[in-house]
Protein backbone atom coordinates (compact mmCIF):
# COMPACT_ATOMS: atom_id res chain seq x y z
CA UNK A 1 0.00 0.00 0.00
CA UNK A 2 1.19 3.49 -1.08
CA UNK A 3 0.85 5.97 1.90
CA UNK A 4 -1.67 7.74 0.43
CA UNK A 5 -3.42 4.39 0.26
CA UNK A 6 -2.55 3.60 3.86
CA UNK A 7 -4.00 7.47 5.06
CA UNK A 8 -7.11 7.08 3.17
CA UNK A 9 -7.62 3.75 4.37
CA UNK A 10 -7.22 4.96 8.21
CA UNK A 11 -9.17 8.11 7.16
CA UNK A 12 -12.54 5.80 5.84
CA UNK A 13 -12.58 3.13 9.11
CA UNK A 14 -12.31 6.25 11.38
CA UNK A 15 -15.35 8.28 9.44
CA UNK A 16 -17.16 4.30 9.23
CA UNK A 17 -17.34 4.00 13.00
CA UNK A 18 -18.45 8.32 13.07
CA UNK A 19 -20.95 8.34 10.14
CA UNK A 20 -22.62 4.43 12.15
CA UNK A 21 -25.17 6.12 14.06
CA UNK A 22 -26.21 8.18 10.87
CA UNK A 23 -27.00 4.90 9.02
CA UNK A 24 -28.44 3.81 11.97
CA UNK A 25 -31.15 6.71 11.33
CA UNK A 26 -31.68 6.53 7.95
CA UNK A 27 -31.99 2.58 8.70
CA UNK A 28 -34.34 2.91 11.42
CA UNK A 29 -36.50 5.51 8.75
CA UNK A 30 -36.35 2.76 5.90
CA UNK A 31 -37.66 0.43 9.05
CA UNK A 32 -40.48 2.22 9.72
CA UNK A 33 -41.56 2.59 5.89
CA UNK A 34 -41.34 -1.30 5.82
CA UNK A 35 -43.68 -1.26 8.94
CA UNK A 36 -46.08 0.75 7.39
CA UNK A 37 -47.31 -2.27 5.10
CA UNK A 38 -48.65 -0.84 2.49
CA UNK A 39 -50.13 1.94 4.14
CA UNK A 40 -46.64 4.45 3.38
CA UNK A 41 -47.66 8.29 4.06
CA UNK A 42 -46.29 10.74 1.40
CA UNK A 43 -43.99 12.35 4.02
CA UNK A 44 -42.59 9.23 5.16
CA UNK A 45 -41.94 7.67 1.48
CA UNK A 46 -40.32 11.03 0.72
CA UNK A 47 -38.07 10.96 3.71
CA UNK A 48 -37.08 7.06 3.38
CA UNK A 49 -36.47 7.35 -0.41
CA UNK A 50 -33.90 10.41 1.03
CA UNK A 51 -32.34 7.91 3.19
CA UNK A 52 -32.34 5.19 0.72
CA UNK A 53 -30.80 8.10 -1.81
CA UNK A 54 -27.91 8.89 0.77
CA UNK A 55 -27.23 5.13 1.89
CA UNK A 56 -26.74 4.84 -2.11
CA UNK A 57 -24.46 7.37 -2.34
CA UNK A 58 -22.25 6.91 0.56
CA UNK A 59 -22.44 2.92 1.35
CA UNK A 60 -19.75 2.06 -1.52
CA UNK A 61 -17.00 4.54 -0.37
CA UNK A 62 -16.56 2.90 2.64
CA UNK A 63 -16.16 -0.32 0.70
CA UNK A 64 -20.57 -1.73 1.40
CA UNK A 65 -21.24 -2.12 -2.68
CA UNK A 66 -23.65 -4.33 -1.83
CA UNK A 67 -25.25 -1.81 0.53
CA UNK A 68 -25.31 0.34 -2.14
CA UNK A 69 -26.92 -1.88 -4.50
CA UNK A 70 -29.80 -2.64 -2.43
CA UNK A 71 -30.32 1.09 -1.39
CA UNK A 72 -30.65 1.40 -4.52
CA UNK A 73 -33.47 -0.60 -5.27
CA UNK A 74 -35.14 0.98 -2.53
CA UNK A 75 -34.82 4.01 -4.18
CA UNK A 76 -36.49 3.61 -6.81
CA UNK A 77 -38.76 1.41 -5.30
CA UNK A 78 -39.63 4.38 -2.90
CA UNK A 79 -39.97 6.54 -5.85
CA UNK A 80 -43.36 4.97 -6.93
CA UNK A 81 -46.40 6.34 -5.37
CA UNK A 82 -47.21 2.92 -3.94
CA UNK A 83 -44.29 0.75 -3.40
CA UNK A 84 -44.96 -3.09 -3.04
CA UNK A 85 -44.63 -3.42 0.77
CA UNK A 86 -43.32 -7.13 0.76
CA UNK A 87 -40.99 -6.09 -1.92
CA UNK A 88 -39.65 -3.28 0.22
CA UNK A 89 -39.72 -5.07 3.71
CA UNK A 90 -37.62 -7.69 1.87
CA UNK A 91 -35.16 -4.92 0.49
CA UNK A 92 -34.55 -3.05 4.06
CA UNK A 93 -34.05 -6.53 5.83
CA UNK A 94 -31.58 -7.38 2.79
CA UNK A 95 -30.07 -3.50 3.39
CA UNK A 96 -29.43 -3.96 6.72
CA UNK A 97 -27.83 -7.43 6.40
CA UNK A 98 -25.33 -5.80 3.76
CA UNK A 99 -24.48 -3.32 6.34
CA UNK A 100 -24.01 -4.68 9.43
CA UNK A 101 -24.08 -8.74 8.54
CA UNK A 102 -23.15 -9.82 12.38
CA UNK A 103 -26.29 -7.90 13.83
CA UNK B 1 -1.35 23.72 -6.50
CA UNK B 2 -5.01 22.80 -7.83
CA UNK B 3 -7.50 24.82 -5.35
CA UNK B 4 -10.51 22.19 -5.50
CA UNK B 5 -14.30 23.63 -3.75
CA UNK B 6 -16.22 20.07 -2.57
CA UNK B 7 -20.33 21.76 -2.28
CA UNK B 8 -22.40 18.92 -0.52
CA UNK B 9 -24.42 18.81 2.25
CA UNK B 10 -22.80 15.50 3.79
CA UNK B 11 -20.29 16.09 6.09
CA UNK B 12 -18.73 12.61 5.53
CA UNK B 13 -18.78 12.98 1.83
CA UNK B 14 -17.17 16.63 1.96
CA UNK B 15 -14.48 15.20 4.50
CA UNK B 16 -13.66 12.12 2.58
CA UNK B 17 -13.33 13.66 -0.39
CA UNK B 18 -11.50 16.66 0.58
CA UNK B 19 -8.98 14.46 2.59
CA UNK B 20 -8.59 11.68 0.11
CA UNK B 21 -8.09 14.16 -2.49
CA UNK B 22 -5.36 15.79 -0.39
CA UNK B 23 -3.70 12.65 0.36
CA UNK B 24 -3.90 11.26 -3.39
CA UNK B 25 -3.54 14.50 -5.27
CA UNK B 26 -1.59 17.12 -2.79
CA UNK B 27 -4.57 19.05 -4.04
CA UNK B 28 -5.55 22.09 -1.61
CA UNK B 29 -9.23 21.72 -0.87
CA UNK B 30 -11.77 23.93 0.24
CA UNK B 31 -15.51 22.99 1.00
CA UNK B 32 -18.79 24.51 1.41
CA UNK B 33 -22.19 22.51 2.92
CA UNK B 34 -24.70 24.46 0.63
CA UNK B 35 -25.30 26.01 -2.76
CA UNK B 36 -25.23 29.46 -1.24
CA UNK B 37 -22.07 29.03 0.52
CA UNK B 38 -20.61 27.49 -2.48
CA UNK B 39 -20.96 30.32 -4.62
CA UNK B 40 -19.48 32.68 -1.85
CA UNK B 41 -16.57 29.99 -1.39
CA UNK B 42 -15.84 30.34 -5.35
CA UNK B 43 -15.90 33.97 -5.25
CA UNK B 44 -13.38 34.34 -2.89
CA UNK B 45 -10.27 36.33 -4.49
CA UNK B 46 -8.02 34.39 -2.17
CA UNK B 47 -9.31 31.12 -2.86
CA UNK B 48 -10.52 31.00 -6.30
CA UNK B 49 -10.74 27.42 -7.28
CA UNK B 50 -9.30 25.82 -10.42
CA UNK B 51 -12.90 23.65 -9.97
CA UNK B 52 -15.70 22.93 -8.24
CA UNK B 53 -17.19 19.68 -7.47
CA UNK B 54 -20.55 19.76 -6.60
CA UNK B 55 -23.62 17.52 -5.10
CA UNK B 56 -26.52 17.28 -7.31
CA UNK B 57 -29.14 17.00 -4.31
CA UNK B 58 -28.99 19.46 -1.44
CA UNK B 59 -31.79 21.01 0.17
CA UNK B 60 -32.45 24.53 -0.43
CA UNK B 61 -30.75 25.28 -3.47
CA UNK B 62 -29.92 21.80 -5.48
CA UNK B 63 -26.38 21.19 -7.19
CA UNK B 64 -27.90 22.37 -10.98
CA UNK B 65 -29.35 25.57 -9.19
CA UNK B 66 -26.35 27.04 -7.63
CA UNK B 67 -24.88 25.79 -10.82
CA UNK B 68 -27.02 28.23 -13.18
CA UNK B 69 -26.79 30.72 -10.44
CA UNK B 70 -22.91 30.77 -11.01
CA UNK B 71 -23.21 31.24 -14.68
CA UNK B 72 -24.46 34.67 -13.64
CA UNK B 73 -21.71 35.71 -12.38
CA UNK B 74 -18.70 36.80 -14.55
CA UNK B 75 -16.01 36.39 -11.80
CA UNK B 76 -16.35 32.36 -11.36
CA UNK B 77 -19.24 31.11 -14.37
CA UNK B 78 -15.68 30.16 -16.47
CA UNK B 79 -14.54 27.64 -13.28
CA UNK B 80 -15.36 24.03 -14.54
CA UNK B 81 -17.92 22.21 -12.23
CA UNK B 82 -18.41 18.75 -11.70
CA UNK B 83 -21.38 16.93 -10.54
CA UNK B 84 -21.55 14.71 -8.00
CA UNK B 85 -24.48 12.37 -8.19
CA UNK B 86 -25.96 8.88 -6.95
CA UNK B 87 -28.71 9.18 -9.52
CA UNK B 88 -27.53 6.60 -12.06
CA UNK B 89 -30.65 6.33 -14.25
CA UNK B 90 -29.87 7.71 -17.74
CA UNK B 91 -32.56 10.35 -17.80
CA UNK B 92 -31.03 11.94 -15.29
CA UNK B 93 -27.61 11.86 -16.11
CA UNK B 94 -28.56 13.05 -19.77
CA UNK B 95 -30.22 15.97 -17.65
CA UNK B 96 -27.46 17.00 -15.76
CA UNK B 97 -24.85 17.00 -18.97
CA UNK B 98 -27.23 19.29 -20.43
CA UNK B 99 -26.80 21.70 -18.20
CA UNK B 100 -23.35 22.84 -19.67
CA UNK B 101 -21.63 21.33 -16.79
CA UNK B 102 -17.70 20.14 -17.48
CA UNK B 103 -18.97 16.70 -16.26
CA UNK B 104 -20.70 14.45 -14.20
CA UNK B 105 -19.50 12.04 -11.89
CA UNK B 106 -21.39 8.73 -9.53
CA UNK B 107 -21.74 8.33 -6.05
CA UNK B 108 -20.30 6.63 -3.99
CA UNK B 109 -17.05 7.32 -5.10
CA UNK B 110 -13.62 5.31 -4.78
CA UNK B 111 -11.93 7.39 -2.26
CA UNK B 112 -8.29 6.13 -4.09
CA UNK B 113 -9.23 7.57 -7.92
CA UNK B 114 -11.63 10.48 -6.98
CA UNK B 115 -8.09 12.59 -8.20
CA UNK B 116 -8.02 10.78 -11.20
CA UNK B 117 -11.66 10.74 -12.05
CA UNK B 118 -11.46 14.89 -11.79
CA UNK B 119 -8.34 15.15 -13.56
CA UNK B 120 -9.75 12.81 -16.48
CA UNK B 121 -12.90 14.54 -16.84
CA UNK B 122 -11.02 18.25 -16.74
CA UNK B 123 -8.34 16.81 -19.11
CA UNK B 124 -5.70 17.53 -16.84
CA UNK B 125 -2.35 15.90 -17.43
CA UNK B 126 -0.59 16.63 -14.37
Amino acid sequence: MTDAEDKTAALLSKLWVKIQPIVEERLATLDKAAAAEGILAEDLRKEAESSAHKLAGSLGMYGYDEGTRVARELEVLLGEVKPDAARLSALVTELRAAVFPAA
Amino acid sequence: MRQILIIDDEDDIREVAALSLEATAGWDITTACCGADGIRAAADPKHRPHAILMDVMMPGMDGPTTFRQMQLNPEIAGIPVLLLTAKVQGVDQRRFAGLGVAGVLFKPFDPLTLAAQISAALGWKD
